[in-house]
């Protein structure tokens, strides 16, 4: 009962996180879960090997594509700011 | 189709997108897609809690983040509970944890939302039917 409360305690105060670059790194869990959810309303039929494969080549996709976004929208702050 | 047949498919339809929303999966438990609801159940639930877990259960907040309450509220009507706990205001969330948080709840309900989608599409069309390739059996 005591670590129940615990665990629940957990989630009543946020977690630290700065304002530096690492924290941008939790964009990739999420786009874990977005590939995963994707794929598996949009293939027809599930296999398990098959669904793994296609899920991180998507997620590769979306990580290179968001850091590519990433990188040109900086270039472009740079740019502007001087 | 007959009429009466058609009443059926229609609240069976309804039946599958009010589970799927209430219980992430569920609805494509009931069209008998078990692995693609394990898939969506783990998936969406992980991904709802990691955001309460970085941002605390304040980031539900139907009063000062409205908008970002309509895609959380498309998780699960749970949430709806939650948000009637933080009304209260005693949980609070500030800064880049409660921004990563409300992104990671919202854009959990919004997967789910399409989950749902997809659970009823794949009930109207029958198992398996669904748009998109073929693949090797």
């Amino acid at each position: 009962m005591c670590e129940f409360g615990l665990i629940v305690a957990t989630f009543t105060s946020p977690e630290n996180i700065g304002m530096d670059v690492k924290s941008l790194l939790w964009v990739f869990p999420l786009l874990a879960s977005v590939a995963v959810i994707y794929k598996a309303t949009k293939v027809r039929v599930i296999f398990l090997r098959r669904f793994f494969t296609e899920t991180l080549v998507l997620f590769c996709t979306l990580c290179i594509v968001m850091t590519l976004i990433a990188a040109l929208l900086h270039a472009g702050v740079w740019i502007i700011t001087g | 189709m007959p009429k009466q047949s058609k009443i059926d498919h229609g609240i069976f339809l309804l039946v599958v997108a009010v589970l799927a929303w209430t219980v992430p999966g569920a609805g494509h438990l009931v069209i008998k897609e078990r692995k693609r609801a394990v898939i969506i159940f783990v998936t969406i639930t992980l991904t709802f809690i990691t955001g309460l877990y970085i941002g605390s259960v304040g980031v539900i907040d139907p009063v000062g983040a409205w908008p970002w309450y309509i895609g959380q509220m498309m998780a699960s009507p749970a949430v709806g509970v939650l948000g009637q706990i933080t009304r209260t205001g005693h949980y609070t969330s500030y800064g880049k944890p409660a921004d990563i948080g409300q992104i990671y709840t919202c854009i959990a309900g919004l997967l789910n939302l399409l989950c749902v989608i997809s659970a009823v599409y794949m009930a109207y069309a029958g198992r398996g039917e669904i748009i998109g390739e073929d693949e090797d059996v």
